[in-house]
């Protein structure tokens, strides 16, 4: 009694959902069948809502390094970092990550949502340090500032001149500032102003931590991310990133140009709490890094891509939010016409995203597309062709405002 | 603080105006807005527009309302009285 009356609302929505026709939330894979192919009730489906954004799912030499690690080294680490599960594997794929990046250290965690946890958390002290967060940062970017306990300041999205007056504002007796913004927002796929971000954060002393998350392996001449598209590389303070994207494995790490990001293995609760990332794991991201850094042409699949997919979703007249990025979202006027949209897409064996309100930007509903650079002319033949088909049947019965 | 909403002293304060402007457009249901008003319970305000009506709040007042302060705060009043000690603190 008492505890679990308040999930009793959310709970109407999602049996709501479930009764309405299929729940976007309660999906199964039931059968993979490749890095953009896989079963959904019964039925072979284009995956278009996955972060594998370039394709390294099944990449052979990925997959014969996890088997390897897997008979070498066991099945799990059964410890953390900080006490007893730090294999070689783990400290070869930090020293890895730093060289791709041009950054000199690294620190490996569990996920990519635990490192944004680690570092915020380990960084800040709440009785002296202050974060300042743009407002569109995701859930674990808040969490980490919820578990530092500090004083938490929002700015508007994407916006510096936001960040700078509040900056402005910070009491003298502040002693650390620490800025975190994303490079790119996985919503909308829109990319951040890094550079005018750096010079704002510095022009106050503060520190400036980038999440390349959605943006590692993508942006930039050598995929570093937005902050080497921006040029500032050399300049931000904390680079935050995840193996389950373009690394197509698990796990996360926090990388730096300051030596002391080091002191987060001692100063940080969700490096040391916590089991560290399974061999198998470890070796599966090392493999496919060594995939990305080495091969451009992945990359250059990726752009084509989504400047096709981007190209074509606009000619369609839907509303999107940003330029061709790897995300490609379309916005809707209401939850129920996104919620029958992914429906319908699901119905022309296509699996997208549906995000709705509170966790989406300016509380739009949206279905949100994810490119992969192993989608095939096929797979884009049948995004676009589904898309096409909602459409029209919106143009039947709009559902949305076709600009 | 909260209670019987409807005394002279708020109709006086600008900050509280001022919230209740900006929380009018959200006000579906036609609330009546006192300083009791809970945010979440009686306006049904996600946590996310509580902070972006904040984010205007401080653009309006040249302050810093940090989110920690936010998730304390249920009822108008008491983010009325948080701001007016934080318009005293960076003053």
């Amino acid at each position: 009694m008492g505890l679990f009356d308040k999930f009793e609302k959310t709970a109407t929505l999602y049996n709501g959902l479930e009764a309405a026709g299929r729940n976007p939330f309660t999906v199964v894979m039931e059968e993979v069948l490749g890095p953009t192919r896989a079963k959904i009730r019964g039925r072979e489906t284009v995956l278009a809502g996955t972060h594998n954004y370039l394709g390294q799912t099944f990449e052979p030499s990925a997959i014969e390094a996890g088997r390897k690690a897997l008979a070498e080294d066991g099945t799990g680490t059964t410890g953390s970092r900080f006490a007893n599960g730090t294999f070689s594997g783990h400290k070869a794929l930090e020293e890895d990550i730093a060289a791709y990046l041009g950054l000199e250290h690294c620190v490996v965690f569990s996920t990519g949502y635990v490192a944004n946890l680690g570092a915020i958390a380990g960084l800040v002290n709440p009785a002296e340090d202050v974060v300042l967060i743009d407002a569109d940062c995701h859930a674990c970017i808040y969490d980490g500032c919820q578990l530092a306990g500090a004083q938490t300041i929002r700015f508007r999205h994407n916006d510096p001149e936001s960040l700078d007056k509040r900056l402005a504002r910070v009491p003298a007796e502040t002693k650390g500032k620490l800025v975190c913004i994303e490079g790119m927002y996985s919503m909308y796929g829109d990319i951040a102003p890094v550079k005018e971000f750096v010079e704002v954060a510095h022009k106050h002393g503060a520190y400036l931590l980038v999440d390349e998350a959605h943006s590692f392996g993508i942006y930039g001449e050598n995929g570093r991310g937005v902050s080497e598209a921006d040029g500032v590389m050399d300049q931000i303070d904390f680079y935050s990133g995840t193996f389950s994207k373009a690394l197509a494995s698990i796990g996360g790490f926090v990388a730096s140009r300051h030596r002391e990001v080091d002191y987060l293995r001692f100063g940080s609760r969700p490096y040391k709490f916590t089991a560290s990332p399974s061999p198998a794991s470890i070796a599966t991201a090392g493999a496919a890094l060594e995939n990305i850094a080495g091969d451009a042409s992945i990359r250059a699949r990726l752009w084509d891509n989504a400047n096709r997919i981007h190209a074509a979703f606009t000619q369609l007249g839907f509303r999107i939010p940003a330029p061709s990025a790897p995300v490609i979202s379309i916005l809707f006027d209401s939850e129920e016409a996104a919620f029958n949209a992914w429906n319908f897409l699901l119905e022309q064996g296509l699996y997208v995203n549906m995000a709705i309100p509170p966790g989406t930007p300016g509380k739009e509903s949206l279905l949100r597309l994810a490119v992969s650079s192993a989608h095939t002319n096929d797979d884009i033949d049948r995004i676009v062709t589904a898309y096409h088909a909602l459409a029209s049947s919106l143009q039947q019965a709009p559902i949305a405002s076709a600009e | 603080m909260a209670g019987d909403g409807s005394s002279i002293q708020e109709d006086d304060d600008l900050v509280f105006r001022k919230i209740c402007s900006l929380l009018d457009p959200l006000n579906e249901k036609g609330v009546k807005l006192t300083r009791a008003t809970d945010l979440v319970a009686d306006l049904e305000i996600d946590s996310v527009t509580v902070l972006d009506v904040v984010m205007d709040i401080e653009d309006c007042y040249d302050i810093s309302i940090p989110v920690n302060t936010i998730s304390e705060t249920r009822a108008i009043g008491e983010l009325v009285d948080a701001i007016h000690q934080i318009k005293k603190e960076q003053a």
